[in-house]
C-alpha cells in the first residue's frame, strides 16, 4: 500500500516539475519571434506516466498567433506557474505524511 | 531532479531581459546625441531573441535520462536601426551641414518607453517563476525533514 500512494505522488512531482521547466521556457521565450507555447498533456501524462515513460511535449491549441509568430499568453503561464506550485505543494505535503507514517512505524517498532 | 535546470531558463530570460532593458535605456539617453565614435548621430539598437538550450550544472548527465531539454532564451543579435537621421533645421549648432541641418538619431521615446515598460514586466514574470521553482525544490527539500 505505502509503494503505491508513495510511487504515485512521486510521479506526480516528477510530472508537475516538468511542466513547471515548460511553462519557465514559455516565460523566458515570451518575447521570442516564432516560438510556439509548448505545454503537456497533463491528465493523459500522468496516467500513462504510471506505466512509466517520459511526458511527449505538445502545443496547446486555441491560443492566438502574434504577429512575429509567438503565440505565449503570460495570462496562462502565470496560471499554469502558481497552479502547479500549489498542486506541487499538496504533493509534498501528503508525502510528508506518508514519510511521518514510515517513521512512526519504525519509531514505535524500536521502542517497544 | 530537473527543477535546477527550470532555475537556468528562468535566469536566461532575465538574462535576455535586462540586456534588452540596458539597450533600450541607452536608447532614451543618446536620444539626443549628435556625436558617435563612428561618426554621425547615435543610431537606435535593438535586441533579436532567439530560444535556445540552457547549459544547466548537471546538464549533461542527466541528458541521457531526460529527453527534452529545457528551452531558455538568448539574444541572437543586436540590430541597429537604419533609418535616416532626423535632420532638424539649427543653423547654430556645431555639428550643422552646411545648410544648416543637424542629423539628429531617429529614436522615438514613446517607443522605447512601452518596450522597456514590455521588458520589465516580462523580467517580473521571470522572477515569479523562479521563485515558484525555489518554492518546489524548498518543498523537496523539507521532505528529507519533517
Amino acid at each position: 500500500m505505502f509503494d503505491r500512494i508513495a510511487g504515485s505522488l512521486e510521479r506526480y512531482m516528477t510530472l508537475l516539475g516538468e511542466r513547471q521547466k515548460l511553462v519557465a521556457s514559455n516565460i523566458a521565450n515570451a518575447d521570442t519571434p516564432g516560438y510556439r507555447t509548448r505545454d503537456i498533456d497533463f491528465q493523459g501524462e500522468f496516467r500513462s506516466l504510471l506505466e512509466g515513460g517520459s511526458p511527449a511535449v505538445i502545443e496547446p491549441g486555441g491560443l492566438p498567433i502574434k504577429n512575429d509568430g509567438n503565440n505565449v499568453n503570460l495570462d496562462r503561464e502565470s496560471r499554469l506557474l502558481a497552479e502547479n506550485a500549489l498542486r506541487y505543494n499538496l504533493a509534498s505535503t501528503l508525502a510528508r505524511g506518508e514519510i511521518r507514517m514510515l517513521r512512526a512505524a519504525i519509531q514505535e517498532g524500536k521502542t517497544s | 531532479m530537473s527543477l535546477f535546470g527550470t532555475l537556468s531558463v528562468s535566469a536566461s530570460g532575465m538574462a535576455a531581459q535586462r540586456a534588452r532593458a540596458e539597450l533600450l535605456v541607452q536608447n532614451l539617453a543618446n536620444a539626443d546625441t549628435t556625436r558617435t565614435p563612428e561618426g554621425g548621430p547615435y543610431r537606435r539598437k535593438d535586441v533579436v531573441f532567439q530560444s535556445q538550450e540552457v547549459a544547466s550544472p548537471f546538464g549533461s548527465l542527466f541528458d541521457a535520462q531526460i529527453n527534452q531539454r529545457a528551452v531558455g532564451v538568448g539574444i541572437a543579435d543586436v540590430v541597429t536601426d537604419n533609418r535616416e537621421p532626423d535632420r532638424r533645421y539649427l543653423p547654430g549648432h556645431p555639428d550643422a551641414d552646411k545648410d544648416g541641418y543637424v542629423a539628429f538619431p531617429r529614436v522615438n521615446p514613446a517607443e522605447d518607453m512601452v518596450d522597456l515598460m514590455g521588458a520589465s514586466r516580462n523580467y517580473q514574470a521571470n522572477v515569479s517563476a523562479m521563485s515558484a521553482i525555489k518554492d518546489m525544490i524548498q518543498r523537496s527539500l523539507d521532505l528529507l525533514r519533517s
